[in-house]
């Protein structure tokens, strides 16, 4: 077994027991050699992916994921601090706007989207809790990002991004921005993703940079730069 | 015999005319008497008004107050939403900065509205029902609370990494918690059903379990004046049964629809008191045939536990769930006689 991947194992060990200062010191060990962006790159995402699998497969809890966020998170301040003192390791990606829909204050998954997407490399423009349909596509007009993320809990909140679909019919902007809808509500009701004018869903956060390269490739398709 | 009797033979392990049965039933009575919702949770009169047709019309025997759980996230100033066709839900939960915890403050329990509403419908169902039928209580674990009061996330961050912002809200929760139960005790109910979330694997690391939920449970149950039900909340919970085995005051287990009873007759031994499994919030996407099949194959499995009730998990009885499917699983249980 390789050093990386040995890496890999053991921050997957850590996290999974919930030991965020460990898995700190872990990447902090790994990056000294190298780079917190190449930690990132190395590590952990492919550690994150791996969580994501046991995710899906409900062999986690809801704690272990919120963990494998924190230590993400704590990466990302990380890379972007290193990004100031090396003049700029930027994001690859995007970018790309998210929040919860309006009247939806409900923002756990919407916080561990934004972060999973930024630590694969996502330039995220995270609109918060409340947003209304023309916040969001202000916002996506405003930066030039072909996604839109919405994230709502309850079912009545859910219909609320149907008004962000209405938006970006009017603005004629369908097709170029790509809606993805997520959150509690559309795993009971699946079929509510279409309903509501969503391009896509994920089943869960870690899902979301997969979903995202997926609903950017489309934009990008039918209507190219 | 009665309601309350065959309840307390299941407890007993003592012999019945027929198996016990309930079904969480409390939305349901909206609908029976066609009472709209923002008065059905709102006015205690309203409220026993659709408890009664639920008696009459579905003999469960047990019968339940308000599953309204966001009500008591409201008197600490969370923001609910009434929601067509179901119970009311959390709109805003009161604290988004957790710096600021010191402004959750206990509500008056005395007078506040949601409370109030609580408590007289709980003195309301229990002075109806005088005891032939018992009056299962509703509440928020105290440990679940929190995440209504200050949202999944803050609550989660605070368990994990917070040790003293934790205790603070404990010990908070914990006043609030013994008050109420108390008074819901002192009102008449017979027991008190709790879902339980914050307290499984399934949310949390089984260490935050042993150290810090267990121990703020036992502290809390050994001070009230009844029973506790202890219900999956929504998670399967045979397999860790064994960590609340312990606990002072729980009568029994509320299963999840996914879970084996065979595999919690092992944690828990022969005597507990177990219920559920039937998937009570499916009940309106199914046809009354199939959910009395369904009921059949859990009758069938728990045939001669003597210590077992029919009930249905998770969440209220769906609203469009069909009357058929309730008053089949009634006739069901006159088929399943002496248990």
């Amino acid at each position: 077994m390789t050093n990386v991947e040995q890496t890999r194992m053991t921050l997957i060990d850590v996290i999974l027991k919930g030991e965020r200062e460990q898995a700190n010191t872990l990447l902090d060990n790994y990056a000294a050699s190298c780079s917190y962006r190449v930690a990132m790159n190395d590590i952990l995402e492919p550690v994150l992916e791996q969580i994501g699998n046991m995710w899906a497969e409900e062999s986690i809890s809801l704690a272990q994921g919120y963990v494998a966020g924190k230590v993400s998170e704590d990466m990302l301040l990380k890379i972007f601090n290193e990004g100031i003192n090396t003049a700029g390791i930027q994001p690859e990606k995007g970018p790309v706007v998210v929040g919860n829909i309006e009247d939806d204050y409900h923002s756990l998954g919407r916080k561990l989207v934004s972060v999973f997407l930024q630590s694969a490399g996502w330039k995220v423009f995270d609109l918060g809790n409340d947003v209304t349909a023309g916040e969001f596509v202000d916002k996506a007009v405003e930066t030039g990002a072909r996604i839109i993320g919405v994230s709502a809990m309850m079912y009545t909140t859910a219909q609320n991004i149907g008004k962000v679909r209405d938006e970006l019919v009017r603005r004629k902007l369908s097709g170029r921005i790509q809606l993805a809808v997520g959150g509690a509500v559309f795993k009971i009701r699946p079929e509510l993703a279409r309903e509501v004018g969503g391009d896509g869903t994920a089943s869960s956060c870690f899902k979301a940079p997969g979903l995202f390269e997926e609903l950017w490739e489309k934009s990008l398709k039918e209507v190219p730069l | 015999m009665t309601s309350m009797e065959r309840v307390v033979a299941a407890l007993q392990g003592t012999k019945t005319d027929r198996r016990a049965f309930t079904m969480t039933l409390s939305l349901y009575g909206a609908k029976l008497t066609g009472c709209p919702l923002t008065e059905y949770y709102t006015v205690p009169e309203k409220y026993l008004e659709g408890q009664i047709a639920v008696a009459e019309k579905c003999r469960p025997d047990i019968i339940f107050t308000p599953f309204a759980l966001a009500l008591e996230a409201q008197a600490f100033g969370s923001e609910i939403v009434f929601i067509p066709h179901d119970a009311p839900n959390v709109r805003k939960p009161f604290l988004r900065n957790l710096n600021d915890i010191d402004k959750i403050k206990l509500p008056d329990i005395e007078h506040d509205k949601s409370f109030l509403y609580i408590r007289t419908t709980s003195q309301l169902l229990a002075d109806h029902f005088k005891g032939k039928v018992p009056i299962c209580g509703v509440l928020t674990s105290p440990m679940d609370l929190p995440a209504i009061i200050m949202g999944v996330d803050g609550w989660l961050e605070l368990l994990l990494f917070d040790r003293k912002k934790t205790a603070t809200i404990i010990s908070l929760m914990s006043e609030y918690f013994i008050s109420m139960a108390n008074s819901l005790f002192h009102s008449g109910i017979n027991f008190l059903a709790m879902p339980m979330m914050f307290t499984n694997p399934h949310l949390v690391f089984e260490k935050t379990i042993t150290d810090t939920v267990v121990p703020a449970l036992a502290d809390m149950f050994r001070q009230l004046k009844g029973p506790i039900v202890f219900h999956h909340g929504g998670n399967p919970l045979a397999e860790y049964l064994q960590h609340y085995q312990s606990l002072p005051n729980v009568g029994g287990f509320v299963l999840d629809p996914h879970d084996s009873f065979t595999e919690a007759r092992k944690n828990v031994g022969e005597n507990r008191l177990l219920l559920g499994n039937l998937d009570g919030p499916s009940l309106g996407k199914i046809s009354p045939s199939r959910s009395i099949e369904k009921a059949r194959k859990i009758l069938d499995n728990r045939r001669g536990d003597k210590h077992f009730i029919f009930a249905t998990s998770a969440a209220d009885v769906a609203w469009d769930t069909p009357m058929e499917t309730i008053t089949g699983i009634y006739e069901l249980m006159q088929q399943y006689g002496e248990s």
